[in-house]
């Protein structure tokens, strides 16, 4: 159980995040809907604990991770996947080497242990046998497979996802937006997607959450959403 | 003046960041967070990637200090001192100094391009996601990689252009080989290569510390990986020629 509250965050004089209230449950998958620049990254980057907010707090697990240190907070991330929009793969490791790199920091697991999970974890992601590739040979969509395979390795319970789709035709955005479900599915995972993706957002979303100006302005299923009188979501959603 | 105000104060807060950058980092070297096998990767690729051109470049220094100086004393009738010469200017200035330098331009700015790059590239923050420090993981083993590899790398330097001078000395200067051999050994004390060496960990500090930082906390996507290696390998450059007079002048009063 996910809870934000009153969660404010100022960069110089322009305000990001306007007192975002939500509760997301365990085991749901919510995708933040908004327009480039509207705080949506900034809001996963507080749920992750690389940036701190002004005022508010986010409680995960009734932990609230906006008062915990450095070191604390190293323990915290361990349990959370995050998928950055361009993978943020290590460039110089083969795609082995970025997922067997959580384990090996993390624990205490032999080689042929290592090198199964990976084996295991690629089949998830439809990847097998790119093993001793680099990243540089690998494709926009399959990047983003491994990195999403890389975020969830540690069997994490919470899974971030920045703008997955951004950068992706239409085919391989529905590819990865479908396999985000997949796994969220499959790993009993909360997830959290940020998007500007409407169709993908609704195909796979628990609940869809509409950002503007660092403020919530709506929140519900599609139905809910269609239903709004208000003009922005609906200008958005059309 | 208000620009001023804000330009300065951005300054000093820029300096208290790089030093609390460097605190960081002998933080994670005191409490024993050192990772064997990226330093050993670093140490290998630092010292691989500068070592010919600094061997030929103190080739060359050996080289052109031997001519020159035997050009010069041969008019007072002291070709014989072209060994203490050599071996002086290069083992307490020279080899330090210009070792440092080319390292500076030859790994520095690839240290500085590659964390540039990882960063523009979100893989710090990766890292930092992932549970680890990126300080630990990325930034120790290149620092300690520079305080290792330059004093190895200006022995070297300081071996070659010896031999270069020896070359010159020998079969320019028609110098006994084993004469040149003998004063070269006796023109440099202990303390002539301890004072040239010592500063050796100075500067590789300095361009450790100047281009891990500034390749840490570049922005502005590729533009401002070169904007920011640039930066790095001209700061390193500066800092490495104000450090050497002041650690010159410390050294002459103390040890002489």
């Amino acid at each position: 159980m996910i809870e934000i509250s009153h969660l404010c965050k100022k960069f110089d004089d322009q305000l990001v995040l306007d007192d975002i209230n939500l509760k997301i449950s365990e085991g749901e998958l919510l995708v933040v809907l908004g327009g480039s620049g509207t705080g949506k990254s900034v809001l996963l980057k507080h749920m992750m604990g690389l940036l701190k907010p002004d005022e508010g707090s986010i409680c995960i697990d009734s932990v609230d991770i906006t008062k915990l240190s450095d070191k604390e907070l190293i323990g915290i991330r361990k349990k959370i996947g995050y998928l950055f929009q361009e993978g943020a793969l290590y460039d110089f490791m083969t795609v082995f080497e970025n997922l067997a790199f959580p384990l090996t920091e993390h624990t205490r697991l032999r080689k042929p242990e290592i090198a199964r999970r990976v084996k295991e974890i690629l089949a998830i992601v439809d990847l097998e046998g790119i093993e001793e590739k680099f990243p540089e040979e690998l494709s926009g969509g399959m990047k983003k497979r491994v990195a999403l395979a890389r975020s969830i390795i540690l069997d994490s319970k919470l899974l971030l996802c920045d703008e997955p789709t951004s950068g992706l035709d239409p085919i391989r955005s529905r590819d990865i937006s479908d396999l985000i479900k997949t796994v969220s599915l499959r790993m009993k995972c909360t997830t959290i997607v940020t998007s500007h993706d409407i169709r993908n957002s609704f195909r796979i979303a628990d609940r869809v959450v509409l950002i503007r100006d660092g403020r919530i302005v709506a929140s519900g299923t599609q139905k809910e959403l269609e239903r709004s009188s208000d003009t922005f979501v609906k200008e958005f959603i059309s | 003046m208000r620009n001023f105000m804000k330009k300065f104060l951005d300054y000093l807060a820029g300096i208290g960041n790089a030093l609390f950058f460097l605190f960081r980092v002998f933080g994670n070297i005191l409490r024993g967070r050192i990772r064997i096998k990226e330093l050993l990767k670093q140490i290998y690729e630092q010292g691989y990637q500068s070592v010919l051109i600094i061997m030929l470049t103190s080739l060359a220094s050996g080289l052109v200090l031997a001519l020159q100086g035997y050009v010069a004393m041969v008019r007072f009738g002291a070709k014989e001192y072209i060994a203490h010469l050599v071996a002086l200017s290069l083992v307490r200035e020279l080899g330090p100094v210009f070792t440092a330098l080319i390292f500076s331009g030859k790994a520095g700015a690839r240290i500085t391009a590659e964390l540039g790059t990882m960063n523009v590239n979100d893989q710090i923050l990766a890292t930092k996601t992932l549970g680890v420090d990126p300080v630990e993981f990325l930034v120790v083993p290149r620092m300690l990689a520079c305080i290792i590899v330059v004093p190895i790398l200006t022995i070297l330097a300081e071996v070659v252009g010896i031999a270069g001078g020896y070359f010159i000395g020998v079969f320019e200067a028609n110098i006994q080989s084993s004469f040149y051999i003998h004063q070269t050994i006796r023109a440099i004390h202990y303390v002539d290569f301890f004072s040239g060496f010592i500063k050796t960990f100075f500067f590789a500090l300095l361009i450790g510390w100047v281009c891990c930082y500034k390749g840490y906390y570049t922005k502005g996507g590729s533009l401002g990986v070169g904007r920011y290696t640039t930066q790095a390998v001209a700061n390193s450059y500066i800092l490495i020629i104000i450090a050497n007079v002041i650690l010159t002048k410390i050294i002459l009063t103390f040890w002489g």
